[in-house]
């Protein structure tokens, strides 16, 4: 008898971490089977940028702001001894620029877009993240971005939001629409683009 | 000064480059593994450089998977006992403190975002920190007492018995992350580290309650699997903080 109560409780959280990492299993799974042709041109077409110059610019809201972070460290910081450095930056890490646009009477919802108009040249490539597609202030960065010539990279999920249909070079749809499995899935995508840009560095040919 | 310095970094640079072309021209087992064109030699055909960096993408995807599921296997009940512990603590008024280097920052942070704002309408927004948000402190520390002290002075500063120190270092050795975590058990909190490889010194530390193993030795991999391991735990705390029957 106590056995059965103690056990019930027990049960019913075994169940909820059974069905987190079953989802963080699988939806991976069915994303980069589906993605890995358009990753591979992703890795090119960043290649080509980072031998002409270009940076990163990383950018999102709230735990997606933690992911631009990681994509600097990534690329500035190789996990990989031997690795070349290459340039990133989150715009996501100066709390002084971030507030400074709620003063002023100044459009706050455009930190990343202003950010954009005064750091970013041609050659660089704006990544943004949007679990639902639909932040407006990283809507308005790609706008942007994509006025100035940069590559653009949307990260997102639920569906692709709009900004799925906002013309961006690329844009990944996690095709789920749990926040934390969209989320490690765009870790492992951010990871693997850093890791197989490499590959075409090895390929000069391919770079211009 | 900054002539000299701008020298160093070029001299580095110049060696990490040294070693990228060594390691490619020797051919390390995971160049050879995921790159085996790279030495192979011959003319560039671009469409199959494409094709192997897609089945290189699949590739780190089924990796992933493997560690995901070898971490259940190996952890899920220390995950609720974790989850429990935790959310019994919120439940007495814990602040959870949250710290790590590079990647293992952005966890941290992200960890607090999640507790702070969450991102499930049914959830309940609990108090936490991140020790890696204010540069000031952490480079006045780290100037002045040494990197190694970042996160413990920050522990003794704000840390009390009923908190909770959450330490993450992808290879459980983390030398700043180990000291937040022994000064936070000297103030009787509630210590929980998430490590990779074996745990390291974290999972061998009597200072440290309880340690989540994403085992692997590869660190971007290992840290998506982390990724998983916090956020459930994060499920456990709501759960059980939503019914406090269940433990």
């Amino acid at each position: 008898m106590m056995i059965t109560h103690v056990d019930k409780p027990q049960r019913k959280l075994q169940e909820i971490v059974a069905q987190r990492f079953d989802k963080s299993v699988s939806v991976p799974e069915i994303f980069f089977v589906s993605e890995a042709a358009k990753i591979s041109q992703v890795c090119w077409a960043m290649a080509k940028r980072f031998h002409q110059g270009g940076r990163i610019l990383a950018f999102g809201n709230g735990a997606c702001a933690t992911d631009a972070h990681h994509v600097a460290v990534e690329f500035v910081h190789p996990v990989i001894v031997g690795k070349r450095a290459l340039p990133a930056l989150a715009l996501t890490n100066d709390s002084a620029t971030l507030t400074a646009y709620r003063v002023h009477g100044k459009n706050a919802e455009s930190e990343f877009r202003e950010q954009l108009k005064i750091l970013a040249r041609p050659v660089d490539m704006a990544l943004g993240f949007s679990p639902d597609g639909k932040c407006e202030n990283v809507l308005e960065a790609m706008k942007e971005a994509r006025g100035r010539g940069l590559l653009t990279l949307g990260f997102a999920g639920k569906g692709g939001g709009v900004l799925a249909n906002a013309g961006l070079d690329f844009c990944f749809t996690v095709p789920d629409d749990d926040p934390f499995v969209i989320q490690e899935t765009h870790e492992t995508l951010y990871h693997v683009l850093w890791e197989l840009v490499h590959v075409f560095f090895e390929h000069e040919g391919l770079l211009e | 000064m900054r002539k000299g310095w701008t020298h160093n970094i070029a001299l580095r640079e110049n060696k990490c480059r040294e070693m990228y072309q060594m390691n490619n021209s020797n051919g390390s087992k995971y160049d050879k593994l995921f790159y085996p064109f790279l030495f192979e030699g011959g003319k560039v055909d671009v469409k199959e450089v494409l094709r192997q960096v897609q089945q290189s993408t699949i590739q780190k995807c089924q990796e992933v998977i493997a560690i995901r599921k070898a971490t259940m296997e190996n952890n899920s009940q220390l995950i609720i006992s974790t989850g429990i512990a935790m959310a019994a603590a919120f439940s007495k008024g814990a602040t959870l403190f949250a710290f790590g280097n590079g990647g293992s920052t952005s966890d941290a942070q992200d960890i607090v975002v999640d507790l702070f704002n969450p991102l499930y309408h049914n959830w309940k927004q609990l108090p936490a920190v991140a020790l890696t948000n204010d540069v000031s402190v952490i480079t006045a520390v780290g100037n002045d007492v040494g990197f190694e002290n970042v996160f413990a002075r920050q522990i003794i500063a704000l840390g009390r018995k009923e908190d909770i120190a959450l330490g993450i270092s992808t290879s459980g050795n983390s030398k700043n992350v180990i000291a937040a975590l022994k000064q936070a058990k000297k103030q009787d909190m509630l210590t929980v580290s998430i490590a990779g490889y074996d745990g390291g010194e974290m999972a061998r530390s009597e200072f440290v309650d309880f340690c989540l193993i994403t085992p692997s030795d590869y660190v971007p991999r290992l840290q998506e699997a982390q990724a998983t391991v916090y956020h459930t735990v994060l499920h456990v705390v709501q759960a059980v903080i939503a019914n406090p029957d269940l433990y």
